[in-house]
């Protein structure tokens, strides 16, 4: 504003000092000069001022200006020192995620990896508790209680991508015992090649999971069926899981081999396979997606007379785990023995059936009698779920996992059973009594499961067994009558 | 005629037929990947010719001590072509992959050419920078490595500190409030040297970058000698990065053979030529006078003189708890 002032001045100053110059005709030459000069002195003056000023004022501006610059540098700097030590951060991050090993913990078990996924490891659980309840059982006593069913720690894992490997030991029953030791190398999903100790691949119902079977106990057709074994097995998927395959070699498996052994009772190994076919599994037929079906066998030689141990089975037992067949004593195992099961299932929404028939023939020797021995066997078996999930061989989870304050009550399931087992009657009287042995048992059952979660479930079923012959046996005098509980964690 | 020319072809043939495809791993330290790309295709070429095989030499860059900790934990380096001979006695040290005596195995103590540690500065060096205490006066931006991971860093820390000592007539505790007064003006460390080219170069973070001379021509070669100049100091370290053949690693891959020749190929005249090309110095002495007018004269002091060696050095300084741990805090 002082600049303008004086501008003005300067201009008015001048205006006026020219028509003074151009008014004054009548002053002297050199009063005039004289003035002229003045004026043009002082005129000077004034612009020397007016351009004094100007340079102080742009000057001072340059300075402000300056001065935000240099803030605004720095800020700058400050800005990209902040976004670069962040760059760095990140880089460091992803670097060290890379030999920083991974642990997770949820509904599927406990589990750690390196970083590269090398090595992989899964500890997973189960744990039954169960109540068994024999009503009206004729005096037999001390087979009403609590017990613990299956207490396992299941170790999994994998390492180098290819090869997995289960360790699951059984602190449930009367003893620890070693369930499954195995070494899987999966050199492609369609062939893998599996050793140790794990589920002969035979029985359909046998193959499926502890934890995810329908009732507490399978049905009495798995008493011809094999346990564990232990063996070589090549097996694998094809055609994206529509149709599996399992061949192996094993020490061999008596029928019903409840409490499996570590070893083999004679020289001579068994070989055992299993084809399974889901032909729709990939297609569009929703109602056939669920379909699967296949068969399974078993051969083999024995020769127990080797050893001390008989090569037959310790006997056949019921739902409720009663013993209502059993060889007379010197019988034992002494030439081919083997085992055809045809099996299916079908599930489709929450409905889920599972069928299967088998075939144990078996050669026994008492004394100098020797007799190839038929037993027969089948199952149906039933489920629905009533909330509405899909039903699965492999089990479902609950859509809804129970929380009453949510309203929440997770699934349930009916689930029904019907199964019958034909002892060859060329096993009587010579290889067994039939007043003490039962020559077949037909036993039907149904149930209510209550999956609260993922991982826990509450079972309860009741389950009526006949029995044909066997009328002074303790088990298989009368029928057998069988409330089952159970409240199981699997994680 | 025509007979000659069939033996000549059929013995084309046989030797192609019996040429052998070789790979090598040299795992090196951050700046020295245009060095490698065009010695690599150099190398290749004169193996080619001499034995007829097919040599393809796969290339690891990073922060010296790190490459050296990868090899000691597991990679598979048929050489190492490192900052410091400290990191590659860590090799010999710790994982037993390589003699002691290692260094003796080559000329001029396994290093076929040297290096030293410069300035490069905005065009123009508005904060005029001339020598190492211009770097400590405030409001002097300085970027450098992370001396814990890079090699380079190390250099330059000792650069630093040897001029301190030199300019403090050997006060360690001048010298060492000088490096103090230098690391409080240095706001982001790299891992390694490339990374701090980054910052500086790229993201324009920075007054001065304490630079191999090879990164420093390169960034200006790259980025414009418009944007940067080199200030080199009166004084500076003389780097000497050293090169090895990781010897079990070499003899389990069966290239002990085409290892050594490739390090050897680093002093022939192709390869010096090569490194000055790169702006390393060379020690061919006809080379390095041919490329004289890419070096500038200064005075090269050596961590044995003013630090009394590496194995010194690195545990004074740089190990957990030495002189960088106490007077540097993020």
């Amino acid at each position: 504003m002082k600049i303008n002032q004086l501008l003005i001045t300067v201009f008015v100053g001048a205006q006026f000092a020219v028509a003074a110059f151009a008014a004054d005709d009548t002053a002297t030459n050199s009063t005039e000069a004289v003035e002229i000069e003045t004026l043009k002195q002082e005129v000077q003056k004034l612009s020397q001022k007016v351009s004094d000023l100007e340079n102080q004022h742009q000057t001072a501006q340059q300075t402000a200006v300056g001065a935000d610059n240099g803030q605004i540098t720095d800020l700058d700097q400050k800005v990209r020192i902040l976004e670069r030590q962040r760059e760095l951060d990140q880089e460091a991050t992803a670097s060290a995620a890379k030999s920083t090993p991974k642990i997770v913990l949820g509904p599927n078990g406990f589990g750690f990896s390196s970083a590269d996924s090398n090595f992989v490891a899964t500890l997973h659980g189960l744990i039954q508790l169960d109540s068994r309840t024999f009503p009206a059982d004729g005096g037999i006593k001390g087979n009403d209680g609590f017990l613990l069913r299956r207490a396992r720690p299941i170790f999994t894992g994998t390492v180098f991508h290819d090869f997995d490997f289960n360790f699951t030991p059984d602190f449930g029953g009367s003893s620890v015992q070693i369930q499954d030791a195995f070494l899987n190398y999966r050199l492609f999903s369609e062939l893998q090649l599996e050793g140790g100790k794990f589920k002969s691949p035979v029985g359909l119902e046998q193959l499926q999971s502890d934890a995810v079977t329908s009732f507490n106990e399978r049905s009495i057709a798995n008493d011809l069926m094999p346990n564990r074994d232990l063996g070589v097995e090549l097996h694998g998927d094809l055609f994206s899981g529509a149709l599996s395959y399992a061949f192996g070699i094993f020490d061999g498996s008596p029928d019903y081999n409840g409490t499996t052994t570590n070893a083999d009772y004679d020289d001579n190994k068994a070989i055992a396979g299993r084809i399974f076919a889901q032909p729709f599994k990939n297609s569009e037929i929703s109602p056939l997606k669920g379909l699967g079906f296949g068969v399974g066998g078993s051969w083999e030689v024995d020769r127990a007379a080797t050893n001390t141990l008989s090569g037959l089975t310790p006997g056949y037992t019921t739902d409720g785990q009663q013993k209502f067949f059993s060889y007379a004593s010197g019988v034992f195992a002494n030439g081919p023995h083997w085992r055809l099961s045809p099996q299916a299932y079908y599930y489709w929404g929450p409905v889920g059936l599972l069928a299967e028939y088998v075939i144990s023939e078996q050669r026994v020797t008492k004394g100098t009698a020797s007799r190839d021995l038929q037993n027969t066997a089948w199952e149906v078996s039933a489920g629905w779920i009533l909330t509405g999930e899909d039903a699965s061989y492999n089990g479902f989870t609950p859509k809804h996992p129970f929380d009453f304050r949510k309203n929440q009550w997770g699934a349930w399931q009916l689930v029904a059973r019907y199964a019958t087992l034909d002892v060859d009657k060329a096993a009587f009287p010579t290889f067994a009594s039939l007043s003490t042995s039962a020559s077949a048992a037909h036993a039907w059952s149904f149930g209510v499961n209550w999956y609260l979660n993922k991982n826990v479930r509450v079972n309860t079923s009741f389950s009526h067994t006949q029995f044909d012959d066997g009328k002074s046996g303790a088990v298989t005098k009368q029928p057998e009558n069988a409330l089952f509980t159970r409240l199981q964690l699997a994680f | 005629m025509k007979t000659y020319l069939k033996i000549l072809l059929v013995l084309a043939l046989t030797i192609s037929a019996n040429a052998r495809e070789v790979k090598l791993l040299n795992v090196s330290y951050d700046p020295t990947r245009e060095l490698y790309q065009e010695y690599n295709a150099a190398f290749a070429k004169y193996w080619k010719t001499k034995t007829g095989d097919d040599v393809t030499i796969n290339q690891s860059h990073g922060g010296s001590g790190k490459q050296a900790q990868s090899v000691i934990s597991g990679l598979e380096a048929d050489v190492v072509t490192l900052a410091l001979s400290y990191d590659i006695d860590a090799i010999s040290k710790q994982a037993k992959l390589l003699p002691s005596d290692w260094q003796k195995r080559l000329p001029d103590n396994s290093t076929p050419y040297t290096s030293t540690i410069v300035f490069l500065v905005r065009k123009g060096n508005p904060k005029g920078i001339k020598d190492w205490d211009d770097l400590v006066k405030p409001g002097v931006s300085i970027i450098v490595p992370n001396p814990k991971t890079s090699g380079g860093a190390r250099w330059a820390y000792l650069a630093a500190y040897a001029y301190a000592l030199e300019a403090f007539n050997h006060d360690d505790a001048r010298a060492r409030d000088f490096i103090t007064r230098l690391y409080k003006n240095v706001p982001i460390l790299d891992s390694g040297a490339r990374g701090s080219t980054i910052t500086f170069a790229q993201r324009g973070i920075g007054d001065v970058l304490l630079a191999w001379e090879n990164e420093a021509h390169l960034a200006q070669k790259e980025f414009g000698a418009d944007k940067f100049d080199i200030v080199t100091p009166p004084l500076s370290i003389l780097a000497e990065p050293p090169v090895a053949v990781v010897d079990k690693i070499a003899k389990k891959h069966g290239t002990a053979e085409v290892a050594a020749a490739y390090l050897n190929y680093l002093y022939s005249d192709e390869g010096q030529e090569i490194a000055a090309k790169n702006f390393y110095r060379p020690r061919n002495q006809a080379v390095a006078g041919k490329y004289a007018a890419n070096f500038t004269q200064l005075k090269l002091v050596t961590v044995d003189q003013e630090f009394g060696g590496w194995e010194k050095a690195q545990k004074t300084h740089f190990a957990d708890g030495g002189v960088f741990d106490q007077i540097y805090a993020p």
